[in-house]
């Protein structure tokens, strides 16, 4: 008899997970085609906002500022061949982007079509769903903006 | 070096069924706002950093000492988490402490949470794969076997489910307040994992507790009472092995005698004043009394019966509810402790008991097979 050296097993579970008042108001932003960001203790603002000072674990409150539209590429790495889970199913770049008006990057997916269109310094806008959701994937992507 | 350490702040979230007003982040720095309040410090003043909670199944978030860095106020400094099941709580109280009784830290915050409406935690301890017959499913038989050798009345469990939940209307931050229930109201509830019914078995909570522990040094610049902790024990065996007796586990007989031992004390049931036992079913308040060696065996139930586990009883248990009345399973065990600081420190409020001077807690977990349990001392 040859033994079982391995048995399938498959975990998937719906969690809901709480946004609280700064993640909740950053992802209901999306949904109107904003992106928000909040001041930090030192007075920077940070993009995605967090609800604590990443410095100083003060809290930062539940005051929210626009950035953008624009941003600018500040690191990317191009994904030749899209899984399923990507936010876009053809060629794309993973990239940091920061959007005017903001101290922090974050990171996103730029629609640029060709690796030789991608670039360290690129100007970028957002390309929000029609029908949002309140998720990070009503931005859909970045596209040149150059 | 060997210091003492005292726990000078406390500190609970009101526990519910949904907190969807707060974040897990949030609900964290609740509970961690009141304790360094309590403490009269704030979060900079910290050294090092606990953190504890059951499965990562629970809420899907894994890794949650990443997560939660910020939030807990471990930015630049040591953080740690800690994961024994539902004593987690309890062992998570006791790592803080050692960062102190050692030496290392002059003061630690240890928190602990369960924020159990992101998930179901019913499917994370059966980790999606078996029956799924939840932990009253599990607890139930060895209830029976506790309830046919004792030969206890089934009203027993009834009994400690009023206690229990009337006490926690008492409890500011309980989760489930029912100051009219009755020995009616549990015999008419559903049967839910024979012979456990629906108020004899725990809720599901949303919710944090965390504590401030010092030294000596620490304790004499708070203004307020400290309560000294004497004794800390963990233990722990496998769920299952054969010859192994689950009503009475040997690591819950060797983990009490343990602390029984560091505390100087030889007849628990009248040195000790209070004790908060994690009940998270009826039923495992006697059946922690003689595994604990309080009661011996066949006396559990009659301490119930007698009442001399009430509020104004010779031997109070839960005075704040217990688990049976509030239970967000990482929290669970650090309230234990919390609770069991707060009546030395007569910081307890309504549920308060006249003269504590020596206090038990005591943390489960798993298939009854981790153990945390501590004794404070008002001296």
């Amino acid at each position: 008899m040859t033994e079982l050296r391995t048995s399938e097993t498959k975990l998937e579970f719906p969690y809901s997970r709480t946004t609280g008042p700064v993640i909740g108001a950053f992802l209901a932003g999306l949904r109107e085609g904003k992106v928000l960001g909040i001041k930090g203790a030192d007075g920077r603002t940070l993009v995605p906002p967090p609800e604590y000072d990443p410095e100083t674990g003060g809290y930062l409150g539940v005051e929210l500022v626009e950035v953008g539209p624009l941003g600018t590429v500040q690191a990317w790495a191009w994904v030749h061949d899209p899984l399923p889970k990507h936010p876009l199913d053809h060629p794309f770049a993973f990239a940091l982007i920061r959007p005017d008006g903001a101290d922090s990057a974050m990171l996103h997916a730029v629609d640029a079509g060709d690796p030789a269109a991608m670039r360290t310094g690129l100007r970028v806008r957002p390309r929000f769903k029609t029908e949002p959701t309140g998720l990070i994937t009503d931005l859909e992507a970045w596209e040149a903006a150059e | 070096m060997t210091e003492r350490c005292a726990v000078i702040g406390i500190g609970q979230t009101h526990f519910k069924k949904r907190r969807d007003d707060v974040s897990m982040p949030g609900l964290l720095r609740e509970a961690i706002d009141r304790a360094l309040e309590d403490a009269e410090l704030s979060i900079g003043d910290i050294d090092a950093v606990v953190i504890g909670k059951a499965p990562d199944a629970f809420e899907g978030v894994v890794m949650p000492e990443i997560f939660l860095a910020d939030a807990v106020g471990a930015t630049g400094k040591p953080l740690l988490r800690v994961h024994t099941a539902g004593s987690v709580g309890g062992s998570t109280f006791i790592v803080g402490a050692h960062h102190v009784i050692t030496g290392i830290h002059d003061r630690v915050l240890a928190v602990s949470w369960e924020k159990q409406s992101e998930g179901n935690a019913q499917w994370g301890l059966a980790g999606g794969r078996s029956g799924g017959i939840g932990a009253g499913g599990a607890f139930a038989p060895w209830i029976r076997a506790y309830i046919e050798e004792s030969g206890a009345p089934e009203y027993i469990g009834w009994m400690v489910a009023v206690k229990d939940r009337r006490n926690a209307a008492k409890n500011t931050y309980a989760h489930l307040k029912m100051p009219d229930i009755t020995l009616e109201t549990v015999k008419e509830s559903p049967m839910l994992w024979d012979p456990l019914r629906f108020h004899e078995s725990c809720p599901s909570s949303d919710g944090a507790c965390a504590v401030v522990l010092t030294n000596q040094a620490g304790a004499r610049r708070s203004s307020k009472p400290a309560a000294w902790i004497d004794a800390l024990s963990v233990r722990s065996e496998l769920g299952q092995f054969p010859g192994r007796n689950p009503v009475r586990p040997q690591a819950g007989v060797e983990c009490a005698h343990d602390v029984y031992r560091q505390a100087g004390i030889t007849d628990p049931r009248r040195e000790i004043d209070m004790a908060e036992l994690y009940v998270p079913f009826s039923w495992y308040e006697p059946m922690w009394l003689e595994g604990h060696d309080i009661a011996g065996p066949g006396e559990g139930w009659k301490m119930v019966d007698s009442g001399e586990t009430d509020i104004g009883g010779a031997f109070p248990v839960n005075p704040s509810g217990g688990v049976l009345s509030t239970n967000a399973i990482g929290a669970s065990g650090m309230v234990r402790f919390a609770e069991a600081a707060m009546q030395i420190r007569g910081t307890a409020g309504e549920h308060q008991i006249d003269g504590v001077r020596t206090s038990l807690a005591q943390a489960y977990g798993g298939a009854a097979q981790y153990f945390a349990m501590g004794i404070f001392r008002s001296s």
